[in-house]
């Protein structure tokens, strides 16, 4: 019965605390005009948005909706919460005025961690783990790679995801555009 | 344990000199400096001052610098592919320091500590679950201690041989036959030496004859023996690998809950077939090849040296290297080979996948999309496939050549001193040139089982891990077994977490009386089934206790508690086998009159004989197809039947036609008659006849009453009850 048919044009107002069983409004997106959103600091530091005149938004979460194949298209720009609501979808994000492009940046550099590889300096296999040595954007670092095969995700044809033995994950956007020492030792690695 | 990792110098002589004389109270280092490049961080909690530094060199410099008495809480954001470690200071999340998934679960913990610290209570120690082996630092693999390279495998390889200590008489028979068989089959060479010498020298046809027969002999006793030592050979390995798998299930079924959190279905699987089936290939052909091969290499150097000591040691010269390459190409066969597997793997699972899902792929037209996916990963089959056999094809002749080339020196050099009329005849040429031929086979092969050892080594290390692993029934089983469980049972102050430094449910209490039904609610997440997994055992509370009939549950006998437990899930699950089976699944002595009449009151009686096979149809995953109504229907006649003391309902959220769902309403409230029952309810009806509502929120108890006082104390419980209204007015309307 939670998962009952919703009807539309049913309002939220009686449930504030719903999220599951919600009769919610006619679901579609909202897509935010870069004119519309504005992203700055507030006196004592928080990031705060406003959707022209018609919110404003402490402290909001702005995340990729594609962050693999499309991280710069739609961005996200929910309410600070980890559960709270999307306030909307923006597209379009470089034409926001500079200082909220920056802070947008800002947050995107904050939340998304993943490395990407940029070469691979060694590899060698001992006692049933592999360990490499991943020249990423973030710097070098000494990975352990373990039961391989349910670690890689093939994107298409040439992007491949590594997730290490300790949770961290390397992307190689293009497998082609490696370095010929590296692609020999993905080789051997995958 | 310490609440603190070890500080670098540089980093210590800065706390130093940020917070003079201080204890250090908390210190974890990170792995991602502020620009979130990789770097190291350290967070410090020094007396009174939370201290983010920058190891710079052998000094520090320090990036954050607050008073405890600002921070309220400590929190941790998560973020994509790692996390930030932040504090609350007047209301405002004010971020400390990043981290990557890498240390995720350090963070965790340190966030545990730092609140606890900023309450003033006392600082919970760091619980490093890393897997990585303690001595040498590798990272190992699910939740395993077995180290590769660490295994003590003097002691793993005894351990193993004790469960061959039964069969010990057959071992020894096994050990026999082989000296003999190899015996035999060394005795060919040598009486070709004796025809070329002393038969055709001598023209005499009498000792030919005898010297065929003997050598008929040899190789006919040789091969019988042969056949006699792999028949009981592999009766032993099999046998002994028997007795651990049985070993390793028997266990597996008694091992904690928390046990099987921790490691996925697929590794315990992967122990039981991968592992044991890696421990019987070494024990039942492993162990017997190596032997033999020892044996072999042995008896064959031994009748070399015999002939001639000078052109052995000339022919075994390049016995190392001949073997040094082998192994080599041995590695990188098996690299190849490897690779070719991993792409059946994936050709597999690609053509697997899509001819399980052939309806929606016709439904959606997408063959032509799937012919082509198929396609790609066919080429990809094909390259490897003819990279692995033309290296294969390459390498073999090559190492057949090398080994030819030991009897070219024998043929040469032997040929020299017969020529040279030396200590040497035509028949002790041969004999060398048979033996050289027996000699290189048995040395490949114990080279290869070099490598095949620490394989064996590390499954066995495994399975004996999981045969160590703390049992249930071990901890804390409790004995005391009452004539009767009568059903009152109480939550008092229960505290408990999956993970300890994350509770889930905290300071929890409550009691229901015996024979009560208690309606649990609350949105998904907050705890529902927590308190139901309590209840049933499989975890062990943290802190407080909860109490049946008075007793503790620590302190009840465990089989017997779970044997008076009953349930009915959301998801109906029936095992593999008949209607009837699954019904008397609690209680395998019931007569067949008793599961009908089980099956009469839960409404399942009339369905089941309507079927074709009536109660012996099968059902479960070889089985027939029961609708989810009815196998709701027949979990109800399992439950009715076990008779249970406490019952334990999660009521299907599944739609079901209203003919069907008044059935099944029926068959319940029949069913939960007279017994304590914990109900995680979906219904308005099922809330309403509670006894008493139980509303947890965010892991405790935020409202405890009746529907009725619930409803009029306009709280959480209230505005549930109205989404529940509305959706449900919705989901009639819909039909």
């Amino acid at each position: 019965m939670g998962d009952a048919e919703t009807k539309i044009g049913e309002t939220t107002a009686a449930a504030p605390e719903a999220t599951s069983a919600e009769a919610g409004a006619a679901p579609g997106l909202r897509y935010l005009e870069p004119s519309q959103v504005r992203v700055f600091r507030t006196e004592n530091g928080q990031v705060r948005t406003t959707i022209g005149d018609e919110r404003s938004i402490i402290a909001p979460r702005f995340l990729r909706a594609c962050p693999l194949r499309d991280p710069d298209r739609y961005i996200s720009i929910r309410e600070a919460d980890p559960n709270g609501k999307e306030v909307g979808l923006l597209h379009r994000w470089r034409q926001l005025d500079r200082e909220s492009r920056e802070l947008v940046q800002a947050e995107l550099d904050r939340r998304y961690l993943y490395p990407v590889l940029r070469r691979i300096v060694s590899s060698k296999h001992v006692f049933g783990v592999t360990i490499c040595v991943f020249e990423t954007d973030r710097g070098v670092r000494e990975v352990t790679l373990r039961d391989i095969r349910d670690n890689v995700i093939y994107l298409g044809s040439s992007r491949i995801l590594i997730t290490d033995a300790e949770g961290n994950r390397y992307d190689i956007p293009d497998v082609d555009a490696l370095d010929a020492t590296s692609r020999a030792l993905l080789t051997q690695i995958l | 344990m310490p609440t603190a990792q070890e500080l670098p110098d540089g980093v210590r002589q800065a706390v130093a000199r940020a917070a003079p004389g201080s204890e250090i109270r908390i210190a974890a280092a990170s792995d991602l400096a502020a620009d979130r490049r990789f770097g190291e961080r350290w967070f410090v909690l020094a007396g009174e001052r939370v201290l983010v530094l920058a190891p710079n060199g052998s000094d520090a410099e320090v990036t954050v610098d607050l008073p405890l008495s600002d921070i309220k809480e400590a929190e941790c954001e998560v973020l994509v592919g790692g996390g930030m470690l932040q504090a609350v200071i007047k209301g405002r999340k004010v971020d400390l320091l990043p981290y990557t998934n890498a240390l995720a679960e350090r963070f965790g913990t340190v966030r545990g500590q730092l609140d606890a610290a900023a309450k003033g209570k006392p600082i919970p120690p760091a619980r490093e679950k890393r897997n990585r082996c303690p001595s040498c630092g590798l990272i190992l693999g699910e939740e395993t201690r077995a180290c590769p390279r660490c295994v003590r495998k003097g002691a793993v390889l005894r351990r193993l041989l004790s469960y061959a200590r039964p069969y010990r008489g057959l071992l020894w028979l096994v050990g026999i036959l082989m000296l003999a068989g190899t015996t035999f089959g060394l005795a060919s060479p040598y009486i070709t030496k004796l025809v070329l010498d002393e038969a055709f020298p001598h023209r005499n046809g009498v000792l030919l004859a005898w010297l065929v027969i003997a050598m008929a002999a040899s190789s006919v006793l040789s091969t019988l023996l042969g056949i006699w030592r792999a028949r009981v050979g592999a009766w032993v390995g099999g046998r002994i690998s028997f007795d651990i798998r049985a070993t390793l299930y028997e266990r597996l079924q008694w091992l904690s809950m928390r046990y099987f959190d921790r490691h996925p279905t697929g590794a315990i699987i992967s122990r039981l077939t991968q592992d044991s089936g890696g421990v019987q290939d070494f024990l039942a052909f492993g162990l017997p090849w190596i032997g033999s091969n020892v044996v072999m290499v042995g008896g064959v150097t031994a009748m070399v040296f015999y002939i001639n000591w000078k052109l052995a040691l000339l022919v075994l010269i390049p016995a190392p290297f001949v073997s040094y390459f082998a192994l080599h190409v041995w590695h990188k066969m098996h690299l190849v080979y490897h690779r070719f597997w991993y792409r059946w793997s994936r050709f597999y699972a690609i053509s697997a996948d899509a001819l399980s899902r052939v309806k929606i792929i016709k439904a959606f037209s997408q063959q032509p999309h799937e012919i082509n996916r198929f396609a790609v990963r066919n080429a990809d089959l094909f390259g490897a496939s003819v990279f692995a056999e033309q290296t294969w094809g390459t390498y073999m002749p090559l190492i057949g050549l090398l080994i030819g080339s030991g009897s070219l020196l024998v043929w040469y050099f032997g040929g020299l001193i017969i020529v040279g009329r030396g200590p040497m005849t035509v028949g002790d040429l041969i004999a060398f040139l048979g033996y050289l031929g027996m000699l290189y086979g048995p040395l490949n092969a114990l080279t290869q089982g070099a490598q095949w050892m620490p394989r064996a080594l590390t499954a066995a290390e495994r399975i004996f891990e999981v045969l160590d692993a703390e049992s249930e029934s071990e901890k804390g089983r409790g004995d005391v077994v009452p004539d009767n469980i009568r059903g009152e049972v109480e939550f008092r102050n229960v505290t408990f977490g999956y993970e300890k430094h994350h509770p889930v449910l905290k300071d929890v209490s409550f009691k229901v009386e015996r024979g009560h039904m208690l309606g649990l609610v609350g949105k998904s997440g907050a705890g529902k089934t927590t308190v139901i997994n309590l209840l049933c055992r499989f975890y062990d509370v943290d802190e407080g206790e909860i109490l049946v009939d008075g007793v503790s549950l620590r302190d009840l006998d465990l089989s017997f508690y779970r044997g008076r437990l009953g349930a009915v899930l959301q998801e109906p699950f029936l095992f593999s086998g008949t209607i009837a089976e699954n019904i008397a699944y609690g209680r395998p002595d019931a007569t067949m009159e008793d599961i009908m009449a089980a099956a009469k009151v839960a409404n399942a009686h009339d369905f089941i004989v309507n079927k074709a096979d009536g109660y012996d149809e099968q059902v479960g995953d070889q089985g027939g197809r029961l609708s989810a109504g009815e196998k709701q229907r027949v979990c109800i006649a399992r439950a009715i039947l076990h008779d249970p003391a406490i019952l334990i309902l999660d009521e299907a959220t599944a739609s079901v036609d209203l003919e069907t769902e008044a059935q099944i309403q029926e068959a319940v409230a029949r069913l939960i008659a007279g017994r304590t029952t914990f109900a995680i309810a979906h219904r308005l009806s099922t809330l309403r006849n509670a006894s008493n509502l139980l509303v947890v929120d965010e892991g405790k108890v935020a409202e405890f009453g009746t529907h009725e006082e619930l409803e009029a104390k306009k709280g959480v419980y209230q505005r549930l009850l109205e989404i529940h209204r509305k959706t449900s007015m919705t989901t009639a309307l819909g039909r």
